[in-house]
């Protein structure tokens, strides 16, 4: 006996294969029937791609961008498979409405076929619940925002609260959030799609394909074919056709998007994925109580006008010219969604801000997946801009100086503020009143220097001054108005009392800092090193050492942050 | 095609049987050859880019040994073998912690020097234990023994406890963490 009659007189696997490929197709092999093939094979290429996926992508609200961000720009060919994966979910929408819109044309909605119909339109339903689950497991900017629309909407139903918490695991976003949404997405909607395929395709095999209405029963029987391989040849050319167009967009867009991490304290400019913004425009149409007209009724009654369309077809014939009611009803539907999607891309395209926001979103994006090639810290997500080294600075400022110094409005007031620090404006306001909070007022000793009222030095005598004094500091702080600083300098040197304590030259010593470089950044980090040194401020200095506590580099970053205080500060992110 | 036609009663799935002609018999095997082929192809796609993806981890190749970790002081170590835990900072994939527990060694001065013998069993990895009793290492899952020096005694470990690098400077003691391959005779790193 050959292996394979073995193999088959145990199994009866070939003559189950025969079968099921066997099958004969009335009036021949069509181009409109390779729809439900094509669909399958992607449903079949998305299973592959998220096993391969979750070899990588771990789901919680800590770990799920950056093993995301890893997978995608580290691993080999992991945007590959990612984008395949992403841009396949857009695939089968499209995909799903050419077979029903096939559906639909041809009849096959009709009697006997009623219950296919309603397999067929559940597992409509499914793809779409696939996109918005699959849409948060990034755990990035965009699935992040867009997501919340989904639950808020899901929440603002009558009775619906409850149902929210239940899917997003609380009352807020986390780890529950993304370990439901990845049960959802990986182990229940795919057995619910797969059962119901399965199903799908019995009744088909049952009822057989519906062909052109116009076909008398003579003509079909002349020309049947076989499925295998007649149409199979024609499915599989459409999957092929299909797979083309997906790799080619992959590798054009270079595979999915991915933003920076979910950070739920920004305000990101929230969109829906493309075949949602339908929904997501009508519901600008409907405000306050009318809002559940969008989110529910109005989708709720296309459901509803779907599924009951084997009663809404009265007609006795399955000619498309005798099924013009049930055909509107559908046309309608479909030009309504494509005329509200143009809209929102239409308006979007307009929206100056929102284009705008795009644009931060990509800088952003772009700036935590390099940091991310570093290693993202235990905290995960946006942890990541840790591993920037103006945040470390920044915390390194935390750390050691804001138990004293005011940054950003938060910190002690033991010592001045550093918020636009040096400016002229910080600057004149110390000289007018040095003994404020905002400077010298919460210090112990710093006490030495007595207030210049306007009395004594009029506003414009003090703004020259302090030109004068910033022009001291070097070329760093930037353009100085010389005719200023020659008027400054000459009060200095006549009328003004400041060179009793201040000297000007570097290497004297007063009583007070010497003004020569002050504000600068060398001159900052030399205050943090000892700002007991003579010519700073000598045996006044309360401020501890950090000579020996932080590493040079740490010091001239400190000192470069606070230096920038005063700056003009890029667009905040 | 009648309305009636569609319902339950007419079975669509009897083929008449064909004569085929030579030329569709031929085409059919094109059909079917094209089927083939096709085929194939959509299955590499996911397939071809998944092989190198999936085996990503070997690119990273050996561990790099890393650095001395400080374990503590030249007197806290004697005779009687102490257990030390070695702290680094640690990339893991995508996360990168700092100061992690990297595993452990046993540190024990013998004829005047101290030396460093990973508590990794050489066999499959448990961790070896001291027998303060019999003055021997022990290894709880299959029964390896070794002596003081890290020599195997019994059991089914195919060598020696893994020596570490270890460093005296100042009075304080440095240890180089390292992972070798298991069940085997030589010392790999890994």
């Amino acid at each position: 006996m050959r292996p394979g009659e073995w193999f088959e007189a145990r199994t009866g696997l070939g003559s189950a294969i025969a079968k099921a490929l066997d099958e004969p197709v009335p009036g021949g092999a069509r181009w409109q029937y390779v729809f439900g093939s094509v669909l399958t094979f992607l449903f079949m290429q998305q299973v592959v791609l998220g096993i391969l996926l979750a070899f990588y992508y771990s789901p919680s609200a800590s770990d799920a961008w950056a093993s995301t961000a890893y997978l995608n720009d580290q691993v080999s060919a992991g945007w590959f498979l990612r984008g395949l994966h992403h841009h396949g979910s857009s695939a089968m929408v499209v995909v799903v409405v050419l077979h029903l819109l096939q559906v639909v044309w041809a009849g096959a909605y009709r009697a006997p076929r009623e219950v296919n119909w309603w397999t067929g339109l559940a597992m409509g339903g499914l793809v779409l619940a696939f996109a918005l689950t699959g849409y948060l497991l990034p755990w990035d900017q965009k699935g992040y925002w867009a997501t919340q629309v989904a639950t808020g909407i899901m929440g603002s139903v009558p009775g619906g609260g409850g149902l929210q918490q239940v899917i997003q695991g609380g009352p807020e976003y986390g780890n529950l959030t993304i370990t439901r949404f990845f049960a959802l997405h990986v182990f229940v909607l795919p057995l619910a799609l797969g059962g119901l395929l399965a199903a799908h395709i019995a009744l088909f095999r049952r009822h057989g394909v519906t062909p052109p209405a116009q076909l008398d029963d003579a003509e079909l029987k002349r020309k049947t074919q076989p499925f295998w391989p007649n149409q199979l040849f024609l499915d599989v050319l459409a999957m092929t056709i299909c797979a083309a167009a997906l790799i080619g967009l992959t590798v054009q867009t270079h595979g999915a998007d991915l933003f920076a991490p979910a950070d739920p304290a920004s305000n990101f400019v929230a969109r829906p994925e493309w075949y949602f913004l339908f929904l997501y425009q009508l519901l600008k149409y409907f405000e306050g109580p009318l809002q559940i007209v969008a989110t529910v009724l109005l989708p709720g009654a296309v459901a509803v006008t779907l599924f009951a369309l084997p009663w809404i077809d009265r007609a006795t014939s399955r000619r498309a010219s005798a099924r013009w009611p049930a055909l509107s009803v559908v046309g309608l539907l479909m030009a309504g969604v494509t005329a509200l999607t143009a809209l929102a891309i239409v308006e979007d395209a307009r929206n100056e801000s929102y284009q705008h926001g795009l644009v931060v979103a990509e800088e952003e994006a772009t700036r935590a997946r390099k940091l991310a090639l570093e290693g993202v810290p235990p905290a995960g997500g946006i942890a990541v801009f840790d591993n920037d080294p103006k945040q470390k600075t920044r915390k390194l400022f935390k750390e050691h100086c804001q138990a004293c110094h005011t940054i950003e409005g938060r910190g002690g007031e033991e010592a001045p503020s550093f918020d636009d620090y040096g400016t002229r404006e910080w600057l004149f306001a110390l000289v007018r009143d040095p003994r404020s909070k905002r400077f010298y007022g919460g210090t112990k000793a710093h006490t030495t220097m007595e207030p210049v009222p306007a009395s004594a030095v009029s506003d414009e005598q003090l703004r020259a001054t302090v030109e004068y004094m910033l022009s001291l500091a070097g070329p760093e702080v930037g353009a100085t108005d010389a005719t200023m600083v020659a008027a400054g300098k000459a009060l200095w040197d006549s009328t003004l009392e400041c060179s009793g304590c201040h000297e000007v030259e570097a290497g004297k010593s007063g009583t007070g800092p010497t003004l020569a470089g002050r504000g600068s950044a060398a001159w900052i980090a030399r205050v943090i090193r000892n700002s007991a040194e003579p010519d700073l401020y000598g045996d006044t200095a309360e401020m501890p050492k950090f000579a020996d506590k932080l590493s040079a580099a740490e010091i001239e970053a400190l000192a470069e942050f606070i230096h920038s205080q005063g700056q003009a500060k890029p667009a905040a992110h | 095609m009648s309305h009636e036609r569609d319902l339950p009663g007419a079975d669509p799935h009897v083929m008449e049987p064909e004569d085929l002609s030579p030329e569709a018999a031929s085409r059919r095997k094109l059909l079917k050859l094209g089927v083939g082929a096709l085929g194939c192809g959509l299955a590499a796609v996911p397939i071809v880019p998944a092989l190198g993806y999936l085996v990503h981890p070997l690119r990273t190749g050996p561990g790099d040994a890393g650095a001395m970790l400080a374990v503590g002081k030249r007197e806290a170590f004697g005779a009687v073998p102490v257990r030390v835990d070695l702290y680094a900072d640690r990339r893991d994939a995508w996360s990168r912690e700092s100061n992690v527990k990297l595993g452990s060694c046993w540190v024990l001065e013998r004829d005047g020097a101290l030396q460093a013998l990973s508590t990794a069993c050489p066999h499959l990895g448990c961790a070896v234990d001291f027998d303060v009793g019999e003055g021997k290492f022990k290894c709880p899952c299959h029964r390896s023994a070794f002596d003081l020096a890290g020599k195997v005694e019994a059991g089914p470990s195919p060598r020696p406890m893994d020596t570490l690098e270890l460093e005296e400077n100042n009075g304080l003691v440095a240890i180089r963490f390292q992972r070798f391959r298991q069940g085997v005779a030589a010392k790999e790193p890994v």
